[in-house]
């Protein structure tokens, strides 16, 4: 047998091998990756939504809307993605808020690469014993609009501020700079979609 | 102003070789002189604009589309190993001088860890075509800024006192690690 | 010339430490930086190399020789990625917790000189017993070196050793050991330190 037939005959034989076990693998894995991604997702929306008994999926202009309902389907909050640049890279997040985007209900960061130990306490601070997870709790009942706004080393007197971390005063400010774009952007995308329907 | 930030943050704030260890190996052979660190950074960047080009085309155009995403290893690896295949027999042909210069530098391209992390980073940041070039460019630069620099510093290390078992890599290493720490300092250049 | 037989023991034991891929032939080190901000990563990340780095062996050893020379590089390659998916794969669907602090450096161990290298070095040249071994005593160094490497940062950056808390609020963490410098400074005077000894014992 010629050197190149050889060649060909073995490298499909290693494909076809290939993909064998893969397209096998995928079916098995896929459904146990995509159990796990909406086990993390349900776990988002409720943490920043109030209670609802059930939620329902839209997407508009690219993003997702996860409208969260009672049984009887009135619409107790909304929460959608928001990202933006932190300090050190990409910060993603989960916000819920009210069915007129008036107050927010709740904030969950999702992922970020924050200096440790300074702005990863936008996730959970260490050195607050009673309460590590003050700086998203902050943020329910925070009214977005017109936008809102960080004080620092103050608790904040007004219903659109929230208090930045010491020494992490970037990371505190990126969060809420990407709060008021999306807030905006998704309360006008959220009113189209619904006008749609209506 | 989008893609600025990307690549300033792919070259200098969030630099492949000292933030994301991407590319180490070739970092401790080849940056022992300037001159080959630029050669060999050169090289990189232009393989990896490619890659990020190719390999998003492949993965918007064929692996989504037809539900393989789980080929998407397999499928990257060896556009990857071609394409550095083809740039060596590409170079060859249009310039000797510089093809003997990089010598065994342009194969090893293909192991380069640098290369298959840009083409899955670029997927995982769900970055467009032009985002995902200019990455490529930002992280090539970033590639050669560090291996430049490098390179520099084991010029001058060659004349100081160096305990032996630290020599080469040991060494090498304790200076990434500085210059790590220096790059650390970018953080927040590119944000509010 | 009659090559010496080396033990099959030996074909284990080297890759421990005389061979050791880390720190001896400076193989592998985006994933040995990468994730060894903590002993749990660093062991997941060495055992699903080990996993790559056994299979391929076997698969490439048995079919040493039906792969063309010119085709050889391109056939491991095609093969360890098959193996990196399936590692990755499985990993996402029974660990996610790993699988997300070992992000993208999963399917990085495609590009992991190790295993290519071993494929190159041993595999294509010697029968699927001793390949096993090699590959099983390559993954054992490897593993060794991350635990070690993972272990002191994770002490040193979070005061903790496999997640259980041992150094206590008196301890201020080195926040810099659990991030790119301090990897790199450890490193470097881990091998600093193994070429130190290794001298040692050769002029003892």
């Amino acid at each position: 047998m010629s050197t190149s037939a050889k060649m060909i005959i073995v490298l499909t034989l290693i494909a076809t091998l290939s993909g064998g076990i893969l397209a096998s693998w995928d079916s098995f894995t896929a459904p146990r990756i995509e159990q796990h991604r909406l086990e993390a997702l349900k776990e988002a929306i409720s943490e920043v939504l109030p209670e609802y008994d059930h939620y329902d999926e839209k997407t508009v202009d690219g993003r997702t809307f996860y409208t969260g309902k009672t049984a009887k389907g009135q619409t107790v909050g909304i929460a959608f993605q928001a990202k933006g640049s932190g300090f050190q890279g990409e910060i993603s997040m989960m916000v819920g808020v009210t069915p007129d985007f008036s107050k927010i209900t709740g904030l969950s960061i999702l992922a970020q690469v924050e200096t440790p130990g300074l702005g990863s306490k936008i996730v959970s601070d260490p050195t607050n014993k009673q309460n590590p997870d003050w700086f998203t709790e902050q943020f329910q009942g925070v009214t977005p609009e017109p936008e809102i706004t960080v004080v620092k080393n103050q608790k904040p007197s007004k219903s659109t501020q929230i208090q930045a971390i010491t020494g992490a005063t970037i990371s505190s400010k990126s969060v809420v700079k990407i709060l008021n774009n999306t807030i905006e952007q998704a309360k006008a995308e959220y009113a189209k979609e619904v006008k749609q329907v209506s | 102003m989008n893609l600025l930030l990307i690549f300033i943050s792919a070259a200098i704030v969030n630099n492949f070789v000292l933030s994301y260890f991407l590319g180490i190996c070739p970092f401790v052979g080849v940056s022992k002189q300037v001159s080959s660190a630029v050669s060999m950074g050169m090289a990189v960047t232009f393989v990896m604009t490619i890659t990020a080009a190719v390999t998003w085309l492949i993965y918007h155009l064929i692996l989504v589309p037809f539900h393989v995403v789980i080929l998407e290893y397999v499928a990257f690896i060896l556009v990857i190993a071609s394409l550095v295949q083809l740039v060596e027999m590409f170079i060859r042909k249009i310039s000797k001088p510089l093809y003997d210069t990089l010598g065994i530098y342009l194969p090893l391209i293909t192991t380069n860890c640098a290369i298959l992390g840009l083409a899955l980073f670029a997927v995982l940041r769900e970055y467009g075509f032009i985002e995902s070039l200019v990455y490529g460019v930002g992280a090539g630069a970033g590639f050669t800024l560090a291996l430049v620099i490098m390179a520099g510093i084991r010029e001058e290390l060659e004349l100081a006192n160096v305990p032996k078992a630290f020599k080469g890599a040991g060494i090498t290493m304790i200076v990434a690690g500085s210059l790590a720490l220096a790059f650390m300092g970018f953080a927040g250049l590119i944000s509010i | 010339m009659a090559k010496k037989e080396v033990s099959l023991t030996r074909e284990y034991l080297k890759g421990l430490w005389d061979e050791n891929p880390v720190l001896i032939s400076l193989l592998g080190l985006c994933p040995t930086l990468a994730v060894t901000n903590s002993a749990v990563n660093g062991i997941a990340m060495a055992l699903a190399t080990t996993f790559v780095l056994v299979s391929s062996s076997l698969l490439i050893s048995s079919m040493r020789n039906f792969i063309p020379h010119q085709v050889r590089i391109a056939g491991y390659i095609l093969i360890i990625a098959t193996f990196v998916t399936v590692a990755d794969r499985f990993m996402a669907a029974f660990s996610p917790e790993i699988s997300k602090a070992l992000g993208p450096y999963v399917p990085l161990i495609v590009v992991n000189c190790i295993i290519l290298g071993r494929q190159e070095a041993f595999s294509s040249k010697h029968g699927i017993g001793r390949s096993l071994l090699d590959s099983l005593g390559m993954g054992t160094g490897f593993l060794l070196v991350l635990f070690v490497l993972g272990s002191i940062r994770e002490i040193l950056g979070s005061g903790s050793i496999l997640n259980f808390q041992i150094l206590g609020d008196w301890f201020n963490p080195w926040m810099v050991m659990i991030l790119p410098p301090g990897a790199f400074l450890t490193l470097g005077l881990l091998i600093g330190l193994s070429n130190w000894w290794n001298d040692r014992r050769a002029n003892a």
